[in-house]
């Protein structure tokens, strides 16, 4: 048995509506499960308190348009927060493992965040990669996005990042929300075949997943050799998700666990709120724990009767082989890449906020530094929810940054400033750990 | 009027008289483990004697260590548990006992069956019970506090195959979420139970035979009394009735609002309780019997095993601490104690100082230690383990898991105001403990008996707790297990949860002789839930609590 720390947020008083999936009720019947079984009285279980994150630690990783306040509640603040709260415990060694059971989730926001998309405003698992790479000097981490939705929050976060390797594997997104997260996604040119994505036919058993895992995610895991992996552990592949399409079980789910070993989970979408969350997340808990969940079941659950889709083994051998092999030839493609390009690369984007409906209109450019990640500036547009038009300028700095990307960053900070076009500009200065917001309407900054 | 408490200790009873605000009398005896009951007689013999007319005895409140050590002993019959985990963790997780069988039968967390009983299961079952001529039986299943019907159809198929047995249900012992901790506390209730009928029986033959009619009320873990009749099927609430006492003796002593540690130091072991805002923390997980967690209401509490008399010795050149083995020195004893410490250091004129300072020199001089250093290095080390233990409290109740935005939003660090001392050594010790944290600290010429204060002027409590499911159209009482089903299901409202959950303890109060007290009860809990299926509502889940907390009976006001 494993010593699990567990952080139970089920967020009793919010809800982004009173009928919307992301409510009140959507872990009531797991408190009920979890505090039945009993759970939290074994000795290897230890609970944590949820704490509110610090606005720092959210700037760390996003750009939140035009400040933090605008768009967060309390309790995105809490289910941050609680991430934190369980990556210190980790590292502290109080426990082996963590889970952090907590709503609202987070892996459909990306950099810039003018309000909601996918249920998600701020990216939990980006902030606590942030934090513990900050705080704990962490530098490969690999994030598992086991969501039946692609967590392309996530993928945009960490695409130019080759340290970070981000595996998703999802519905294919030519039948579910976001309709990304295709083969050919595979990370920016330097960071290119760390970002691995892998589309699942509708209606995908226990089996599928499994096969994906032992036969893709597991090499690649075995080749990476992170130092930390995160399970962004979304519940809606579950077979009675009425969101998505998929046929996984809560056995489905604990043996995934007990086979990727994530150091961190945190809880994701799933909005099965009574037929599949209860035992689903139950499951998570015992394999983390190194508990026997063979006795584990949900009601509607008769084994044998899920089925494979016809053709899937052949499709799944298939991309199998082919991001095998986009993985482990990465470092070639990258170095032709670096000589393909040159200084900057630039690119322009839209993001659609499904649950906010808002069109954000993106200009991106990355520098190309023989150095190190390069920084990345991004000119962002959009008119929110209420009614209000931004248009910012974004600049990232990365963490482990040479000299001349963090002067030429903080002088474009400065010039642009200057040049008055804007109405916010932002400076994500990691190395130094400093987060500059200007408003050029009150023409004053404020340093995080 | 008079009002009578008797505290049975490890190893002294205790009992207090009041009249008026006033102690007037007290006694004190040697605890026989072997025949509490006649401790208790004797005390009450002793106080008797300072009552005029025992018609004027209004109220006598037991706190006794009855059930504590039936279970410490082992003293107990077998029991048989038949167990219905449905699924989950391993059944191993929930064994409890020799005697544990798994049964076929299973409800999910709103109600419903998702699978059904084997009778011919059940019966093999308690043919082998019987063949064993186990006697008491409990059954548990998994989300039994949401539908007891399979408990109850068990409990039926017993009383009619094996009436000479007692059989116990968990819905009806204690009818709230948590399997494991229900088995527990069904389980040491069956152990305790029969026993626990023959000590009301005691006590009322006791009471009749020296004519006292006065309302007889046994003191709980969680601080509050229950009278001695409606005590017959919750013995295990009597359980660390003891602390309880302290804690509710330090509370009557000062009768603030303030945060306070209650330390009750005796001659063997220090408890120490938490006192927020005046009142006592819960335990959160609820009275841990035999390391098991349970239902059972009860203080948080931290038991340390070093008191008054904790023997101070030399190992190694290193001063040592050990469990008490006889009195202080000063007192007779044949042992350097830490009382004799604090005698020595502080010059307290505690019994025959001389003795103190003879025998910590005697000890010193083996080591070639100066008396006072080796004083002074002792109490250092008793001053560390309580302050540790104190902070520790505080973490952990800081640390306490929170389910809800406000909770987190509003949560609190824990700013102590002052210490509470109680028990023989409170005097010595915690002057210096106090000044160690920097606070106030409080004594009283009581302190010595504040535990029997306690216990004669703590309140009934009391605590309901309602389950409505609007949508399976159910509710479910804790403690009682009634469930019931919901009028107008449709637009039932928080409101009408409340008012339902007033009704239930309206009931719940008379049963338990405690009228006019449902007044102060507060609610502790209140949540709603809308029950939305496919963007729609189809019903409503509600958990409201409603309880009377622990407090002090009305005519009490004060020590004068
Ligand atoms: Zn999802
Ligand atoms: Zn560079």
């Amino acid at each position: 048995m494993r010593k699990t720390g567990l952080l139970f947020f089920p967020a009793f008083d919010w809800a982004i509506s009173p009928t919307h999936p992301e409510r009140e009720e959507r872990l009531l019947y797991t408190r009920d499960q979890l505090f039945e079984e009993g759970i939290m009285d074994l000795p290897n279980i230890v609970e944590y308190r949820p704490a509110l994150c610090e606005t720092k630690d959210i700037l760390r990783a996003h750009f939140c348009v035009p400040n933090v306040e605008a768009h967060l509640t309390e309790a995105h603040f809490i289910a941050a927060g609680s991430s934190l709260v369980l990556a210190d415990a980790y590292f502290n060694k109080e426990v082996d493992n963590a889970f952090a059971i907590v709503r609202p989730p987070g892996h459909h926001a990306m950099t810039v965040t003018h309000g909601n998309r996918g249920f998600c405003n701020i990216n939990n698992e980006s902030i606590m990669v942030e934090y513990i790479r900050k705080k704990y000097g962490l530098k490969k981490i690999a994030i598992i996005d086991t969501d039946v939705h692609h967590g392309d929050g996530t993928q945009e976060m960490f695409y130019n990042d080759p340290d970070v390797l981000f595996i998703s594997f999802h519905q294919d997104g030519r039948t579910l929300y976001p309709g990304t997260g295709f083969v050919e996604e595979l990370g920016g040119p330097i960071a290119y075949g760390t970002n691995i994505n892998i589309p699942l036919m509708p209606r995908t058993t226990d089996y599928g997943i499994h096969y994906v895992l032992e036969h893709l995610i597991m090499p690649i895991l075995e080749d990476f050799q992170p130092e930390l992996i995160v399970n962004s552990a979304g519940q809606d592949n579950h077979f009675t998700d009425p969101l998505a399409d998929m046929a996984f079980s809560a056995q489905g789910y604990a043996k995934l666990n007990s086979i990727l070993a994530p150091d961190i989970a945190v809880l994701e979408g799933g909005y099965s709120v009574e037929t599949a969350l209860p035992y689903v997340n139950a499951g998570i808990i015992m394999a983390m724990a190194g508990i026997d969940y063979s006795n584990l079941k949900e009601p509607g659950f008769v084994p044998g009767k899920l089925t494979e889709p016809p053709g899937n083994k052949e499709y799944l051998d298939k991309i199998i082989e082919l991001q095998k092999h986009n993985y482990f030839t990465r470092y070639e493609v990258v170095s032709e890449l670096r000589k393909s390009l040159g200084d900057y690369k630039k690119e322009y984007t839209r993001v659609f906020y499904d649950t906010d409906y808002i069109h954000e209109e993106q200009k991106q450019q990355l520098r190309i530094c023989p150095d190190c990640l390069g920084f990345k500036t991004i000119g962002s547009t959009a008119q929110q929810r209420n009614g209000k038009l931004y248009t910012v300028f974004c600049i990232s700095i990365p963490i482990y940054a040479c000299d001349s990307c963090q002067k030429l960053a903080r002088e474009a900070y400065k010039d642009i400033i200057k040049s008055g076009h804007y109405d916010m500009v932002y400076l994500q200065d990691k190395v130094t750990d400093n987060y500059h917001i200007y408003d050029l309407a009150k023409d004053g900054e404020l340093i995080f | 009027m008079y009002l009578i408490g008797i505290d049975v200790g490890g190893t002294f009873t205790d009992g207090i008289i009041m009249k008026s605000g006033n102690i007037t009398a007290s006694a004190k005896n040697a605890t026989n483990n072997s025949d509490i009951s006649s401790s208790i007689l004797t005390t009450l013999d002793n106080l008797l004697a300072y009552v005029s007319d025992k018609k004027l005895i209004e109220r006598v409140v037991i706190s006794t260590t009855t059930v504590t050590n039936l279970i410490a002993t082992k003293g107990a019959e077998p029991a048989a548990l038949i167990l219905l985990p449905g699924y989950g963790l391993p059944n191993s997780f929930y064994e409890l006992g020799e005697n544990c069988y798994f049964i076929k039968g299973s409800i999910d967390f709103r109600g419903n069956i998702t699978e059904e009983l084997s009778v011919s299961e059940i019966k093999s079952v308690i043919e082998n019970i019987q063949v064993q001529n186990i006697k008491r039986i409990g059954v548990i299943g998994k989300f039994s506090n949401r539908n007891n019907e399979h408990e109850l159809y068990i409990e039926k198929l017993i009383r009619e195959t094996y009436p000479e047995a007692l059989v116990l249900i968990s819905s009806q012992v204690s009818n709230q979420l948590n399997f494991k901790r229900r088995i527990a506390t069904t389980y040491y209730t069956a152990l305790t139970y029969f026993e626990w009928q023959n000590f009301i029986e005691q006590i009322n033959k006791a009471l009749i035979a020296r004519d006292i009619s006065a309302e007889v009320h046994i003191l709980k873990a969680d601080g509050g009394t229950i009278a001695l009749e409606a005590s017959r099927n919750y013995p295990c609430q009597t359980i660390y009735s003891g602390p309880a006492a302290s804690t509710m003796g330090g509370v009557a002593l000062t009768k603030d609002s303030k945060n306070s540690v209650v330390l009750d130091i005796g001659g063997t072991t220090t408890d120490i309780s938490l006192v927020i805002e005046g009142e006592p923390l819960y335990a959160s997980k609820g009275a841990i019997i035999e390391d098991n967690y349970t239902h059972v209401e009860a203080f948080s509490l931290t038991t340390l095993p070093i008191g008054g008399d904790s023997k101070i010795g030399l190992l190694n050149n290193e001063i040592t601490l050990d469990s008490r083995q006889d009195f202080a020195a000063c007192f007779g004893g044949k042992y350097p104690t830490i009382t004799d410490a604090f005698n020595l250091l502080y010059d307290l004129k505690i019994g025959d100082y001389q003795k103190s300072e003879e025998i910590l020199r005697q000890l010193a001089i083996k080591e070639n230690l100066d008396p006072k250093k080796l004083a002074e290095t002792a109490i250092n080390m008793v001053m560390e383990s309580l302050e540790n233990a104190i902070k520790e409290m505080f973490t952990r109740w800081e640390m306490e898991p929170l389910y809800k935005v406000w909770e987190v939003v509003n949560s609190r660090k824990f700013v102590l105001h002052r210490i509470i001392g109680i028990g023989a050594a409170a005097n010595a010790i915690i002057p210096v403990l106090a000044s160690r944290l920097g606070v106030n600290h409080f004594l009283s010429q009581y302190s010595p008996v504040a535990n029997a204060l306690g216990t004669a002027v703590a309140r009934p409590t009391i605590n309901i707790n309602l389950h409505i499911d609007t949508g399976e159209n159910f509710y479910s009482v804790y403690p009682t297990g009634y469930l019931g089903q919901i009028k107008n299901s449709r637009n039932f409202s928080l409101e009408d949860a409340k008012s339902l959950a007033r009704n239930h303890l309206a009931e719940l109060v008379k049963e338990h002789n405690m009228e006019g007290y449902e007044e102060d009860a507060v609610f502790y809990l209140t949540e709603q839930f809308n029950v939305i299926r496919g963007y729609s509502t189809s019903g409503k889940i509600f958990d409201v609590g409603l309880q009377v907390k622990p407090g002090f009976i009305p005519e009490f006001t004060g020590v004068k």
